[in-house]
């Protein structure tokens, strides 16, 4: 595999403490990190949708139980976006020292636009206040709240175009060129089918968290909260099972858009056997919910076992696309850290010989006036005698001004003496009993 | 730095673009989260003790705005602070992060209590009403939140002051060893937290009095006690965070000192350094005049004095963030990493070996400057040293530096050679060979004589330039 572009690491140690077992440890808890964030913001990608499908149910067929149910769903709102981009954290930390050179050279390709995770979000989230917060005030002004929330949903549903983009093009350092941008990789079919594959999912993960949230409220005391708690079950189902199953035929679609490299170190890792666990999982997953698909009344030990097989499912998936993604980088990490070792031992080499040169045969008899106009920093732009960005000294000197003018007008230039030279700055921070002395310098020119 | 993509942020420029986020997140996680969290707790034992129910309803109005701006913008603006300098300075955030991993995974921990017992405290107000048991268990968790936001800043503040401090922290160059415990106990940041954590305080209780004005619109006997009782936590914390910060100021290396009324203000008005003065002075005025009318005659002061308060807060903060910034310059972490991405040891190797042969994302053809690729070299060297404080036409233009000296080549080519010398000690120097000197004063020498062509061929980054 060729790769055009090789970029350095960051030349400090990783902060293992000279542990060995660190870097597994890392790379678990990136994973574990990882699952946490996305499980958040999928329910919060699905809940916001659901709050506002449901909430318009509600106003169209004039059903409390459908509103309270989108009512309901934008507690799980508000809690999953705040801890989603908590542990968004985590995850931006460990890649941050773990894979930096393909992390950061893809969020930069990727900027501005990258960005929107950040702006994009803050939008996104003030809307879903106001529209959750507005829910009762503005209880006879549906449209206007339907449109809020609208507005709200699709924006968090633009967030990972942004995100799945730039995870994309960290992942696949032989498709960078000199001159990639975000477009280009957010129009790649890869990115596509990854993206659609997410969103998915997204429903999926819903799905089995509107399981246990409606056998919860499905036990509630209010007569309203536990109508609200079937329909939340019965859209579980629903949501759960048919995105599953879609996406047992969008997932070999992702995996045979990597590159030819990657797919065959991922088969050489043998991580094509967790595809086939997590598939079984799953499938006894809905094996489980088909049985008692149209029971209201879901049994607890049925909700938890769905649970308990995804959760594993999930952990499968998430490490097998961990080293999907580590055998895509691998090659350009090694390349990047032997760059890395071989530039800090040449400029070690420089710096040492610049530190051992000799010193430059210092100038004896220096005027105490060019010493100071040196320190002053007064011939970056002026020479003693010809003209570089302001006029040579011995020209100043013609001028015939007295040492205090000179100090005057170092302190205040008057630029219309000098004209066609660019003005000179104020050069307040020279104090006048140094100016004092190389003016003495520049007059002892004439 | 040069091992990474480049990107340009047009017009408003990187400093701007990030100066954005960060104040924006000083305010917000400031005032409401550290500062408001005491403040709220306090006001919410006050609820408690005298079991006053109208106390108790404004604590939480203040609360609730708190919590948005806290959760939807404090929060998310603080992951911005890492975004941004993820692509804006990579090598320097990258250097940060391996030596303070574990103080920010610490943080994470911690962010994760303060997050929790926010959304339980704030979630859960309503259902734990004044003179029940569950009230008393409902303020804990608001005390959990509070300290815990004091411990998420009191990592932060470490870090800001490891990149003021220069020397010790890094015990060998090469193979570069960072003395972690050197870096997180350094000089600032005691005298730095102290001066923060009064500052938030101050600013939370100003900015409940800007809300209270609000919230207490119909009812000014509330609004009497409520002005009394934030005035005297401003009464308090402001001379205590005065104090803390001129023990922080006297830490600063003499070299920031030097550079300090320069940052208070803008480079443009050098001539006039008693500018700052006015302008400090001016600020801690308004917010006086604010404060002292709401706490004396709070049912007689007008909306306007909420609106001082509120405004010359934001304004001596944002003042203290851009000084801190600015006197760091030239470095970004001091005496190691220059502000635009250059390790200070490695000038010497690139001197002489060339910049542009270690830039792995400049195309390999002008890696090497020759007469017919200079100017384009040229354009990629300014991308790459020059554009993290300086844009083309906009904030802080390169071109009207460049008319300031004039357009000749050979001038622009001898001022590229003294940057970082006492006319602009908070420039770095260039970093190259001579040939890419020269390059660079073609670029922008080119770029000064204001052609159309010239302009054209900025729009096009990465577009090769052709000398007509």
């Amino acid at each position: 595999m060729h790769f055009n572009i090789i970029p350095g690491d960051i030349p400090l140690p990783l902060p293992t403490g000279g542990l060995e077992f660190m870097i597994p440890f890392f790379h678990g808890l990136l994973i574990v990190a990882w699952v946490v964030h996305i499980l958040f913001i999928n329910v919060l990608l699905g809940a916001s949708l659901a709050s506002v499908y449901f909430n318009n149910k509600g106003a169209k067929e004039k059903n409390p139980v459908f509103d309270r149910v989108g009512y309901l769903l934008t507690t799980p709102v508000t809690i999953s976006e705040n801890m989603g981009a908590l542990w968004g954290v985590a995850p931006l930390l460990l890649v941050s020292i773990l894979i930096t050179p393909v992390f950061y050279s893809a969020s930069i390709m990727n900027s501005p636009h990258w960005l929107h995770i950040i702006y994009g979000n803050i939008v996104a989230f003030l809307l879903s206040y106001l529209y959750k917060y507005t829910w009762h005030t503005l209880e006879h002004r549906k449209s206007l709240h339907l449109f809020i929330g609208v507005v709200g949903v699709a924006l968090f549903f633009t967030l990972p175009l942004a995100f799945m983009s730039t995870v994309q093009l960290a992942m696949t350092p032989s498709t960078w060129t000199y001159d990639t941008h975000f477009w280009d990789v957010l129009l790649r079919s890869d990115t596509f089918f990854r993206l659609v594959h997410f969103y998915l999912a997204t429903f999926a993960v819903t799905g089995v968290f509107m399981l246990i949230y409606g056998m919860y409220k499905r036990r509630s005391a209010d007569a309203t909260d536990r109508e609200a708690g079937v329909i939340l079950t019965r859209t579980g189902k629903s949501w759960f099972i048919v995105p599953t199953v879609l996406n047992f035929f969008v997932g070999p679609l992702v995996l045979f858009h990597f590159p030819s490299y990657g797919i065959e170190a991922f088969f050489n890792g043998g991580y094509h056997w967790l595809i086939l666990l997590t598939v079984v999982l799953a499938l006894f997953a809905i094996y489980q919910l088909l049985k008692d698909f149209f029971n209201d009344d879901l049994p607890p030990a049925r909700v938890w076992t769905v649970v308990g097989v995804m959760v594993v499912a999930i952990i499968s998936m998430a490490s097998l696309r961990h080293g999907m993604r580590m055998g895509l980088i691998a090659p350009v990490m090694a390349a990047s850290e032997a760059k890395t070792d071989t530039f800090q031992r040449e400029s070690l080499a420089a710096f040492e010989e610049a530190k051992n040169a000799p010193k430059l045969v210092v100038e004896t008899n220096v005027p105490p006036g060019k010493a100071l106009a040196e320190k002053h920093g007064c011939l970056v732009c002026h020479s003693p005698d010809q003209k570089l960005v302001g006029p040579a000294y011995k020209d100043v000197a013609t001028k015939g001004y007295s040492a205090e003018q000179i100090v005057a007008l170092v302190h205040q230039p008057k630029p219309e003496n000098w004209p066609g030279f660019p003005p000179m700055p104020p050069m307040t921070q020279v104090p006048a009993e140094d100016l004092q002395q190389i003016a003495d310098w520049i007059n002892s020119m004439k | 730095m040069f091992d990474y993509p480049i990107f340009d942020m047009p017009l408003i420029g990187h400093r701007l673009l990030f100066a954005f986020d960060a104040i924006l997140h000083v305010f917000i996680s400031h005032g409401a989260a550290v500062g408001g969290s005491v403040v709220l707790v306090l006001m919410q034992r006050l609820a408690i003790k005298n079991n006053d129910q109208k106390w108790d309803d404004l604590s939480y109005k203040i609360l609730f705005t708190f919590f948005i701006l806290a959760t939807a913008v404090g929060a998310l603006t603080g992951i911005g602070i890492w975004i941004h300098v993820n692509i804006i300075n990579p090598a320097a955030i990258g250097a940060l992060l391996r030596v303070f991993f574990w103080k920010w995974f610490v943080e994470w921990i911690v962010f994760n209590v303060e997050m929790i017992f926010l959304l339980w405290w704030f979630l859960t107000w309503k259902s734990s009403p004044l003179g029940t048991p569950a009230k008393q268990k409902h303020y804990k968790l608001g005390l959990t939140y509070c300290i815990a936001s004091w411990f998420t800043m009191a990592i932060i503040t470490a870090i800001l002051g490891f990149m003021m401090t220069p020397g010790n922290w890094l015990k060998s160059y090469f193979p570069a060893e960072p003395d972690y415990l050197a870096a997180l106990v350094n000089p600032s940041w005691i005298p730095s937290l102290g001066f923060r954590t009064f500052f938030s305080i101050a600013w939370a209780a100003a900015a409940s009095m800007f809300l209270s004005w609000f919230f207490t619109r119909n009812d000014m006997e509330l609004r009497q006690r409520a002005m009394k009782f934030l005035g005297n936590i401003l009464l308090v914390c402001v001379p205590l965070f005065i104090m803390f910060g001129y023990w922080y100021y006297l830490q600063f290396p003499q070299a920031a000192k030097d550079l300090f009324w320069m940052g208070a203000i803008t480079r443009r008005l050098a001539a006039n350094p008693e500018y700052f003065y006015y302008l400090t002075f001016g600020l801690v005025g308004i917010v006086a005049t604010g404060v002292l009318t709401l706490y004396a005659a709070p049912k007689r002061a007008p909306l306007v004095m909420a609106f001082f308060v509120l405004l010359g807060s934001m304004g001596l903060l944002a003042e203290f963030e851009r000084i801190r910034e600015f006197v760091r310059k030239p470095y970004i972490i001091y005496d190691y990493m220059y502000a635009n991405g250059v390790r200070v040891a490695d000038v010497p190797y690139l001197n002489k070996d060339g910049y542009l042969k270690h830039a792995a994302f400049v195309p390999p053809e002008y890696r090497t400057v020759t007469e017919a690729n200079k100017l384009t070299a040229g354009k990629y060297l300014y991308q790459m040293q020059c554009r993290y404080c300086h844009t083309v036409n906009g904030v802080n233009s390169i071109k009207a530096r460049i008319r300031n000296i004039g357009t000749d080549e050979s001038v622009i080519y001898a001022r590229i050679g003294a940057l970082n010398s006492p006319a602009t000690p908070f420039m770095p120097p260039f970093t190259g060979t001579d040939d890419e000197r020269h390059a660079l004063a073609a670029y922008l020498a080119y770029l000064v004589k204001d052609t159309v062509e010239a302009d054209d061929a900025l729009l096009a980054a990465g577009t090769p330039i052709t000398v007509k």
